[in-house]
């Protein structure tokens, strides 16, 4: 299995070659240039942008050279460990990725404990007391809450809370801690905000998760060593927990791999609405003005999440399940 | 011979009178006499702890007296404003309108700021600037005449740094314009020939849009010039900061929001960085300015912009009393709500700035289409733009789209502009006349139409199909194009209206793509300085698409491109001139143009003087001094010409 892990490692930079290519390809697929974009956006506010001007910034943004020129020269900073200069921000990369993927990934792992915190046991339940009340109960939540999209009930919640409350949810920190370098109080303030972005976040995955589980479970508890456990008289609780739980987990655990991405990419519109100081924002921002050095890295870092969630899944199922071989 | 000199006599009245005006008030003897200055406290303590000189000598000999709008103002508090990242940085410069003058709140006129003088030679060829004496920058460096001439010599002048010198420095023959130092305080402008709307531009430089401004702060800027700095020394500043060139660099380190170490002129200087989430701006303790009473500008201690990833979430924080003077991004479709809640929390008032000038949405075709030959002759027949004027119900796009603010009007200045050409033109073909349009379209070859009631283009069987492009960038514009199309299509012309992403329609159009768009005809104020929309020459970018191809033949010289018809020859004809006369010349200058652009329907307005853009404020009930009457434009810095360090929260 090492053998495997270290394969794929050493197989990394390769591949994050080819979807850097490809990423900047992308990026850069849309009409125009940032230019384009960064004088429209000033148009668009009532400026009116001179020729000249535009000249100028054409050379200063390095746009007056071919798109493989850029390409370079994004690759040789790259290559340095580096992620180059973002052009609307004029600062670079890392610094600009830095902190946001902090939160991002904490947002992200939180979502994730929520989710399976909450689906595994409401699954499990559901699968052992079928057609019970709270076994429709749960059902009826998870369908609305698999149909409605998580940025509508973030507006709705937002609304709710300023037409009721007169206060507005919104980012992640109270004015006085957006700043301020990392402490307990800012931690603090940071917990008393993040808990409802948890929850909108975490709520059509956990619905989507409680159904896999019981029907999963489901499967599982007729099987015959189920019956062949219970005749032997073990008791109810470890029966299910022991066996049948964790042959259902093994769906759970194989979607990790595009779990982490998944959430970054899904938490793009909440967080979006909810002005959250996520890496969501940046990049959504970072496409629509064709920074494409920003936006090529951020994209980068989610293949390279993708390659590292498949990894790591791989491995969490050989392990819960050693039917499973890995082989080269 | 007679003539000639008549019209100079005229000229050097009308500058005359127009510099009467712009000349700031000589020092009021009170405050030149005993220089009692207050300031406030949270300087005051900086003072006593020994850490900044006494006010008396951080202010010039001749401070700027600024003219509180309602009463003297109290210190302190923080001016709450939202921002949307770091290409936003217009937000900063629109509050701050750090510049050597400015334009008076109604924006008809140029008062000083940085500068105390300006004077014009008697033939208006050279313009004198003087400094206030012992004015300095926010970090306590003396401002002088160096600053200018850094400016002049090592950034205009320098063609890494200035690729194409702009059209207001350079000579009719294409020379650069020469700047030169008389004194410490004093740098004379030389033309080649008179130039009347020297103030105008200069009350645009102010390194707004990123361009340099006219003064730099020199000492701390020459640390990133190839031509003062050590070049090992820079070379590791620029690896430093992963630029490529000192270039980049410099115009990095320049621009104030993203630099909070260069020092500014401003009434706040930045003290964290535009791409940060919070945006803020602390009092400049060397600012300038004193109200009558000698109190130092600005009262606000801070101004902080709190970062917004969304324009509703930005709109939500306002209804909820969270910002408190904002009209940037502001949208007028929330105006109700506002209304609503001005009232039910208490929290803020809703004032609106109308429109300077112009229109609010307007529709251009573009005259030198080249994809369809067929196409491009019906948009070049000004009775065809004329009957498409005549078939749009304005009544109905004003009360559904502008909530009935505003007036059905063509594109030109507003009725109390001296540049206003009269009802007869500014009302020309806004009435609603679809018979009359029917009969025109009959008249021009349009005549004949399918099953379908649409009509064919003239000697084809094919239906005249207009593409109405449109960006969602300004409020209701897309429901505009469709309330238009309607008007159109029930005049037998097929309209499919696109609503396209800004990037691609601003691509498109300078490709020549565009076949009709919708834009604002923002800047009527400022037909001669500026990018002027009426002005072939600056089409394209961030104007609108009446015949991209002119453009190109200006360009060339005629070589390339469409030769324009006479009328648009006229339009630059009278540009020209208009920036060699007097005020009162160039007035008339303006109104013959807009009589020609209205004539030949060049553009079609629909609603104007609306506070659409930028013109809905919402204030905190506290704070004072906030004008309810403001002219509102991009080259005014709207709200900077409202003098925003004299706003203030009453206590």
């Amino acid at each position: 299995m090492l053998r495997v892990v270290v394969q794929r490692l050493l197989l990394l930079p390769a591949l994050l070659l080819v979807f850097s290519i490809l990423v900047f390809l992308l990026v850069q697929a849309p009409p125009g240039d940032f230019l384009t974009s960064y004088v429209s956006m000033l148009a668009a506010t009532g400026s009116s942008v001179d020729l000249a001007q535009v000249e100028a910034l054409k050379r200063q943004f390095g746009l007056d050279q071919p798109i493989y020129i850029q390409y370079v020269r994004w690759m040789e900073s790259l290559l340095k460990g580096d992620l180059g200069l973002s052009l609307e921000y004029q600062r670079p990369n890392r610094e600009l990725i830095g902190e946001l993927l902090l939160l991002t990934v904490l947002l992200a792992l939180i979502s994730f404990v929520f989710t399976w915190l909450v689906a595994i046991p409401a699954g499990i339940y559901s699968a052992t007391h079928p057609r019970s009340f709270l076994d429709y109960a749960l059902a009826v939540l998870n369908y609305v809450g698999v149909a409605t999209p998580n940025f509508l009930l973030a507006l709705v919640l937002m609304w709710l809370a300023f037409s009721h409350f007169g206060i507005s949810i919104t980012g992640l920190f109270s004015p006085e801690y957006v700043q301020a370098p990392w402490s307990l109080a800012r931690f603090g303030d940071l917990l008393k905000h993040i808990w409802l972005p948890v929850i909108i976040l975490g709520i059509a995955g956990t619905a989507r998760l409680t159904r896999i589980m019981r029907a999963n479970l489901l499967d599982e508890l007729n099987k015959p060593y189920v019956v062949t456990a219970r005749a032997k008289g073990l008791s109810e609780w470890r029966l299910v927990l022991k066996y049948p739980v964790r042959i259902a987990l093994n769906p759970l655990v194989s979607t990790i791999g595009w779990y982490l991405p998944q959430l970054f990419s899904g938490s793009l519109i909440v967080a979006t609405v909810m002005n959250l100081p996520n890496i969501g924002p940046l990049l959504l921002r970072a496409l629509i003005s064709q920074d494409m050095y920003l936006a090529g890295s951020i994209l980068l870092i989610y293949c390279f999440l993708t390659i590292v969630g498949t990894l790591i899944s791989d491995v969490l199922l050989a392990w819960a399940d050693p039917r499973i071989r890995m082989e080269g | 011979m007679k003539g000639k000199r008549h019209r100079l006599v005229i000229l050097t009245i009308a500058i005359l009178a127009l510099c009467a005006g712009t000349y700031a008030p000589a020092p009021t003897h009170a405050l030149a006499q005993a220089p009692k200055y207050k300031e406030a406290p949270m300087l005051a303590e900086l003072v006593k702890a020994g850490k900044l000189p006494p006010v008396g000598q951080r202010l010039p000999e001749d401070p700027l007296i600024v003219e509180a709008f309602e009463s003297i103002g109290q210190y302190g508090g923080v001016w709450r404003r939202g921002f949307l990242g770091p290409g936003d940085f217009n937000n900063y410069h629109r509050i701050v309108y750090d510049a050597l003058v400015r334009y008076s709140p109604d924006g008809t006129k140029v008062d000083m700021k940085l500068a105390s003088k300006i004077e014009p030679s008697k033939d208006y060829t050279s313009w004198t600037v003087t400094l206030r004496r012992g004015a300095r920058w926010s970090d306590g460096t003396p401002f002088t005449a160096d600053d200018i001439m850094f400016w002049y010599n090592d950034v205009l002048l320098n063609k890494d740094l200035v690729p194409a010198i702009p059209t207001w420095m350079k000579n009719k023959d294409g020379s650069t314009v020469v700047v030169e130092k008389i004194d410490d305080y004093t740098v004379r402008w030389v033309y080649k020939e008179p130039n009347t709307t020297f103030l105008l531009e200069l009350a645009n430089k102010d390194s707004g849009d990123r361009v340099y401004a006219v003064f730099l702060p020199s000492k701390y800027l020459k640390q990133f010039h190839a031509r003062y700095a050590d070049k090992a020394q820079l070379d590791r500043m620029v690896a430093e900061a992963k630029f490529r060139t000192w270039v980049e660099l410099l115009a990095a380190r320049n621009h104030p929001p993203e630099n909070p170490e260069r020092p500014t002129m401003a009434a706040w200087v930045p003290v964290t960085r535009v791409s940060d989430q919070l945006f803020i701006l602390r009092r400049n303790p060397y600012f300038v300015g004193v109200d009558k009473e000698g109190n130092q500008l600005p009262y606000i201690d801070f101004v902080q912009f709190k970062f917004f990833t969304d324009v509703a979430s930005l709109n939500l924080a306002a209804i909820a009393g969270q910002l408190d003077m904002q009209e940037r991004h502001i949208s007028l479709v929330n105006y109700p709500v506002l209304k609503e809640h001005e009232k039910k929390s208490g929290k803020f008032r809703i004032i609106l700035w109308g429109a300077f000038g112009g229109g609010d949405a307007s529709v251009t075709f573009n005259q030198t289409y080249t994809r369809d030959p067929d196409l491009a002759r019906m948009f070049q027949n000004r009775d065809f733009r004329i009957a498409m004027s005549l078939a749009i119900n304005r009544n109905e796009i004003k009360e559904s789209a502008f909530l009935g603010l505003g007036e059905a009007r063509q594109p030109v200045a507003a009725p109390w502009h001296p540049y206003y050409p009269g009802d007869a033109v500014a009302k020309k073909y806004t009435e609603h006349r679809p018979d009359e349009a029917n009969r025109m379209l009959d008249r021009v070859g349009l005549d004949r139409k399918d099953a379908e009631g649409f009509r064919l283009l003239p000697g084809t069987t094919r239906r005249a199909i207009v593409e109405l492009s449109v960006v969602p960038v300004f409020g209701p514009w897309p429901d505009i194009a469709q309330l238009i199309a309607k008007d159109w299509e029930r005049v037998g012309i097929r309209t499919l209206v696109q609503v396209r992403e800004r990037a691609l329609h601003f691509t498109m159009r300078m490709a020549n793509d565009l076949q009709a768009e919708i834009w604002n005809q923002d800047t009527s104020g400022f037909p001669f300085t500026g990018v002027p929309k009426y002005d072939p020459r600056s089409l394209l970018y961030g104007t609108i698409t009446t015949g991209p191809l002119w453009k190109q033949w200006y360009d060339t010289g005629g070589r390339e491109g469409v030769e324009p018809p006479a009328e648009t020859k006229r339009i630059v004809e009278l540009i020209d001139r208009g920036r060699t006369v007097g005020p009162r010349e160039q007035a008339r200058i303006a109104q013959e143009m807009f009589r020609i652009w209205v004539d030949n329907m060049f553009e079609i307005g629909t609603v104007g003087l609306t506070p659409l853009d930028q013109g809905v404020a919402v204030v905190n009930a506290r704070m004072r001094n906030v004008p309810t009457k403001l002219a509102k434009d991009w080259p005014l810095r709207t709200p900077g010409n409202a003098r925003t360090e004299q706003f203030f929260y009453k206590k």
